[in-house]
């Protein structure tokens, strides 16, 4: 089942047992399959898994994308001079995403064998799950999964009789989206203020505790049991060439069904919208869709024929990101919601970098001074320049990412902004 | 030895080898190349968050931080390109939306990195219409004063207290645009003996020193390089004046003895330079205790006139020297003293319980003896004598000639100068003892004069004056030389760099060293000579 | 009947609304019965991290890291290499007993761990959910963020100040609640998304709210909710 709605042409993988409270626990969930899978990893050896995801062609789930069995060989192969680490990354904090919050409350197993197959592969003997602060339902659930995984015996010094030892520690964040950057969670897991770190060093080389480490989101790990039982091979006979398997795409905004659907990466943005979440509610039309999270450039309405996957949507100008679909309607006042976004971005930053400390800031300002109806053309041409001191000058790329709803909007609802500037002279720029 | 590889870039055209390893930053400042920069200071870590030493490397999808990238071979890299400098003036513009416009009334002004770039690279006009946001400021406790509204939140002072003082009080609060240094609520730098140091480092005027506080204008401000004298660290210092007073003291950097820091103990203590009621003409006593004012030259006959006289009489010399002057001072005096007889060479010095070391460069403390030239002494041949509160160990005056110079012989018993057969002090101020004298000769201080001190390790270090001496002040070994002139013991050197050559007459110790070869830096005595010359450890 | 229970868009999780998954309870959502009661010792030390630091009842006055919140820690501190990683579940566990992190907590917590008490300032003022001043009984903490934004975030922002009286970012005069905007909840498909203390209440529209607050005077009067 998916949740809340379930639609016919869903291809349910992760999200098959969403809904059925007996799955949560261990043996609800080996009853549903849980768990074969480890234990076939575990007679593979750390190699063939690796190979078999990456054959798999899997790629990040957390909005990069990047292939996770090529991520998985940056490991150093020997873990004996140096601990290697896995970190989950469950600081779903992306405005739009929520899937990682429903795998953790419905299927935590699905989560923890992910995990350690995960942590197997790398040869990493501690599994850091690092949960943000406002998920306290969601962690309780992984923790009690996580107390069940032990007594079974299949995390803790010999899981399921190996000889191999994997712990796993969940770890309660404290409110900061700024800590699901890889690095940020990484200072965040070591007790430091989650602020981003230059790069180089990778993770791989210098990750956690300074040792090398890989960061997974949770539904990329969720992915690999599945991969692992059936194969390299049947994962990529669904999706696209470059982006195969299934996703988890969060349905959000002004939809007559909102929700988690998982379809094979190429679906179309379209027939997402209008069959399966049953199109614009209230009868309006469709305004605009970001399509990735609030990260991403927005598309308009004349944009959204395109595949749902990371190539098709770069080359429709935006990024799948996280597959966070937030969809607008007629009604929307653009630039009210990109004021909002922009906000967020500024109540996020870490302060670190200039650029994002203060431009994020002042470009929410003078958004809100365009959406109050007190601001003139100068103020665009402010605002485009801020955008582009923003892009690629700092250590993470928060600051890009608050510049592009900005640039995006500016092109392709420059009305919007132009009906709300004022019309007489502009005010003298103070110093 | 493993040979040290090489890498080979060029930075705007110039081409540069440098160790493998050596970051762009590193490599410009070896070709003379200053790229901008907040976060980055050679002596701490390099966080890379300021992103004003953003540069162009040929080839690079994004502008790299010359802070924390390494030169790589064959790397094209461009300061100058309009990347870079539109990086720079955009980042510039973020910092001035907040970055108040204290100019006129902040301490700053004339040393102040956000002026100096912003003068050269920045927008002509600010296109703001923003109110800046306000965070107030905060007294940090000590000598340290806090403005948040200042603050370009570089972190320098963050990480100098976690890095080098390793006193952990600062810490960023809150995060993003409302991100502020501050203590832990009321516990404060006070107590840590290097906090001075945060108001160096930090590139704008956000942090400030209370001692310093609306003083001067740093335009205003001459001076000289030094050596502080608190201690026998001896930090290469640079002392800033107006109108002939000391305003402050700032450390100099000099990688072998105090890299760039010095210690509150030593910064803060610089009142005494300033200090009135400075003798300011040569003093004769009469017999029957009326004193007048001379002018050198009759006040040296007369000087001169006695010595022979005490001499003839075969009377032995008390010498007491001041480890707070130089060695050329204290040096050409027992040049002279040893001519006029068999001499006891003596100094008192003050002692603290324990030195104070700075946890992130150990080689820098503020060491147990609390004057800036101990080592000079006693490799010149002085005996230490006295407690730690530098009292005590007064020989006997009787029958002797007495040669004091600097020391207030605040302990010395009443009559003491009546008790010897011929007291002569070399001084500043005229304390009761002093005053006594039959001579009273008015000298520089270290401050007033150039010359040379001994610190702790051996390292003979330069200082230049920075202030003019009162009325008619001379440098002791000016004042040395020509009695040993009159006496027919040796020349009159004709200037200090000749005074510090004929050391090598006095003490073996300091043959081979010459201005010269001093420099700015300083140079280390002949160990073996030094040893044998101290005596012991 | 399925007709009244299929309020499409509903969750359940405050009113007892089910839309289409009308056999689940709000405690099957919400897990209840799975996690059961945690021990306050923390239980495995693999989930000793794991628990609500933002609970109805408070002790200000209580003092902290003793009896079975002295082993916690202890579990917590077993699971880094470094007693600094520690550091944010330790918080977390000072604010699950307290309420809020006062400078003293601050104080504790780095003397616990051995850590420059300004570092510990430094962390804790990082993150938001670490209450720097007492809060209400019940923190309520409505997402503005955009997809909540398109469907009424802010009325339902203003619903809850004029119900609960009070200004936004204050505690109501009885103590009860306090209400402030927050960031992204990661619950973007059931708009409104309202986290109160430890629970989410989802699909919340302004014609919930009194309900929603009924049913914390009833919890905070009779008991029931930790």
């Amino acid at each position: 089942m998916a949740y809340p709605y379930r639609h016919d042409k869903e291809t349910r993988i992760l999200t098959a047992h969403f809904g059925e409270p007996d799955a949560r626990t261990l043996e609800g969930w080996k009853r549903r399959g849980g768990y074969d899978a480890l234990r076939k990893a575990l007679g593979m050896g750390p190699e063939k898994v690796v190979d078999e995801v990456k054959n798999s062609g899997l790629r990040g789930r957390g909005g990069a994308g990047f292939p996770t069995g090529l991520k998985w060989t940056f490991m150093p192969k020997d873990d004996r001079r140096q601990p290697h680490y896995l970190l989950i990354n469950a600081d779903e904090s992306e405005p739009g995403a929520f899937k990682d919050r429903e795998l953790c409350r419905w299927t935590p197993h699905q989560l923890i064998e992910g995990a350690l197959i995960g942590a197997f592969a790398i040869r990493a003997k501690h599994v850091y799950i690092y949960v943000r602060g406002e998920f306290f339902e969601p962690a309780q659930i992984v923790a009690r999964a996580i107390e069940e995984a032990y007594a079974a015996g299949y995390a803790g010094a010999d899981v399921m009789g190996s000889g191999v030892g994997i712990d796993v520690t969940l770890h309660l964040g404290a409110g900061a989206y700024i800590c699901g950057e890889e690095t940020g969670l990484m200072n965040s897991l070591e007790g430091r203020r989650g602020q981003p770190r230059i790069k180089p060093p990778f993770p791989a080389a210098v990750g956690a505790f300074g040792q090398p480490s890989t960061i997974n989101n949770v539904e990329t790990l969720c992915a690999v049991p599945h991969i692992i039982t059936r194969g390299a091979q049947w994962y990529r006979s669904m999706g696209t060439e470059k982006s195969p398997g299934t996703k988890m795409f969060n349905m959000s905004g002004h939809l007559v069904r909102r929700g988690n659907y998982e379809f094979p990466l190429g679906f179309n943005l379209k027939e997402l919208i209008y069959d399966v979440c049953g199109g614009i509610r209230d009868g309006r039309s469709l305004k605009a869709v970001i399509p990735g999270g609030s990260s991403v450039p927005i598309l308009s309405a004349a944009e959204i024929d395109i595949a749902l996957d990371y190539e098709s949507v770069a080359r429709a100008g935006s990024m799948l990101g996280t597959a966070s679909v937030i969809v607008m309607d007629d009604r929307t006042s653009i630039v009210k919601q990109v004021r909002r976004i922009v906000e967020f971005y500024a109540h996020e930053s870490c302060g670190q970098c200039t650029p994002c400390r203060e431009g994020t800031t002042w470009m929410g300002k003078i958004l809100r001074r365009i959406e109050a109806g007190d601001s003139t053309e100068a103020d665009i041409e402010t605002l485009t320049e801020l955008c582009r001191n923003m892009t690629g000058t700092t250590i993470c790329v928060l600051s890009d990412s608050a510049a592009a709803p900005v640039l995006s909007s500016l092109r392709k609802f420059r009305g919007e902004y132009d009906a709300l500037l004022r019309r007489d002279e502009p005010a003298l720029a103070s110093v | 030895m493993a040979e040290t590889q090489t890498v080979r870039c060029t930075i705007n055209g110039i081409p540069v080898e440098v160790p493998t390893g050596t970051r762009i930053i590193e490599a410009a400042e070896l070709v003379g190349l200053g790229i901008a920069h907040y976060c980055y200071h050679p002596a701490l870590s390099a966080p890379a968050m300021c992103r004003m030493c953003l540069v162009q490397v040929e080839g690079a999808p994004k502008l790299v931080p010359a802070c924390v990238t390494p030169v790589a071979e064959g790397q094209v890299i461009l300061t100058e390109s309009e990347p870079a400098q539109e990086a720079r003036q955009g980042n510039l513009e973020f910092y001035l939306q907040n970055h108040p416009l204290d100019c006129p009334v902040c301490d700053k002004s004339g040393e102040c990195k956000l002026q100096d770039y912003t003068h050269a690279e920045g927008r002509r006009r600010g296109r703001s219409a923003e109110p800046k946001r306000v965070l107030g400021q905060d007294d940090f406790g000590g000598d340290i004063l806090y403005d948040g509204d200042r603050c370009i939140m570089c972190t320098r002072c963050v990480r100098f207290m976690r890095e080098i003082s390793q006193s952990e009080r600062l810490g960023v609060v809150q995060r993003g645009s409302r991100s502020i240094i501050d203590t832990f609520f009321d516990f404060g730098v006070e107590g840590d003996p290097f906090a001075g140091n945060i108001v160096d480092i930090c590139p704008v005027g956000a942090l400030l020193s209370k001692d310093f506080l609306h003083k001067a204008r740093v335009w205003d401000l001459d001076g000289a390089p030094s050596v502080c004298p608190g201690c026998s660290q001896g930090c290469n210092i640079r002392i800033d004046t107006r109108d002939n007073l000391v305003m402050r003291l700032r450390p100099r950097l000099n990688p072998d003895v105090n890299s760039y820091w010095m210690c509150d103990y030593g910064r803060l203590g610089y009142e005494w330079m300033n200090a009135e009621g400075r003798v300011t003409r040569p003093l004769l006593r009469e017999t029957n205790g009326e004193v007048s004012a001379q002018a050198w030259q009759p006040a040296m006959v007369a000087l001169v006139d006695a010595l022979k006289r005490a001499v003839a009489a075969s009377a032995p010399v008390l010498l007491i020297g001041s480890p707070m002057l130089s060695n050329e001072d204290n040096g050409l005096l027992l040049r002279l003293a040893r001519a006029l007889g068999p001499c006891d060479a003596i100094f008192r010095s003050s002692r603290a319980a324990s030195e104070i070391t700075l946890p992130g460069f150990p080689m820098l403390a503020r060491r147990r003896d609390l004057a800036g030239n101990v080592r000079g002494l006693e490799t010149l041949g002085f005996r230490r004598v006295g407690n730690d509160a530098g009292q005590g160990g007064l020989p006997d005056a009787a029958d002797r000639i007495v040669i004091a110079l600097g020391d207030a012989l605040a302990d010395a018993p009443p009559g003491y100068a009546g008790e010897a057969r011929l007291f002569a002090a070399l001084a500043h101020a005229a304390s009761p003892a002093v005053a006594a004298a039959r001579f009273v000769l008015p000298v520089t201080t270290c401050v007033e004069a150039e010359g040379t001190f001994v610190n702790f390790e051996g390292r003979v270090q330069r200082f230049w004056p920075a202030l003019n001496s009162p009325g008619h002040a001379r440098p002791a070994w000016q004042v040395a030389g020509v009695l040993l002139a009159g006496m027919e013991a040796g020349r009159a050197p004709a200037d200090a760099a000749r005074a510090f050559l004929s050391l090598a007459d006095v003490c073996e110790a300091f043959a081979g060293l010459s201005y010269e070869t001093l420099g700015t830096r300083g140079a280390r005595l002949r160990e073996s000579a030094m040893l044998e010359a101290a005596g012991s450890p | 009947m399925a007709e009244a229970k299929t309020k499409l868009g509903a969750n359940p999780g405050f009113a007892g609304e089910t839309g289409e998954f009308a056999h689940l309870t709000e405690s099957d959502v919400r897990g209840t019965a799975y996690v059961g009661t945690r021990p306050l010792d923390g239980g495995h030390p693999g989930a000793s991290a794991s628990y609500p630091y933002q609970l109805a009842d408070k002790q200000p006055d209580a003092r902290l890291f003793e009896g079975p919140y002295a082993e916690r820690l202890e579990k917590i501190r077993s699971r880094y290499p470094d007693s600094r990683g520690a550091l944010l579940p330790v918080l977390n566990l000072a604010q699950e007993i307290r309420g809020h992190l006062t400078a003293e907590s601050m104080a504790s917590v780095a003397k616990a761990l051995d850590l420059a008490p300004a570092y510990v300032r430094g962390v804790a003022t990082f993150y938001t959910m670490y209450n720097t001043r007492p809060v209400g009984r019940y923190l309520i903490q409505v997402c503005t963020n955009v997809a909540c934004n398109l469907c009424d975030a802010d009325d339902v922002v203003a619903a809850f100040l004029e119900r609960a009286g009070t200004e936004q970012g204050e505690t109501s005069a009885d103590g009860l609640f306090t209400v402030i905007e927050a960031e992204c909840l990661g619950a973007c498909g059931f708009p409104a998304a309202v986290q109160i203390n430890e629970r989410y209440f989802e699909n919340v529209t302004p014609d919930d709210v009194p309900a929603i607050l009924e049913r914390l005077r009833a919890e905070s009067a009779g008991g029931g909710h930790r």
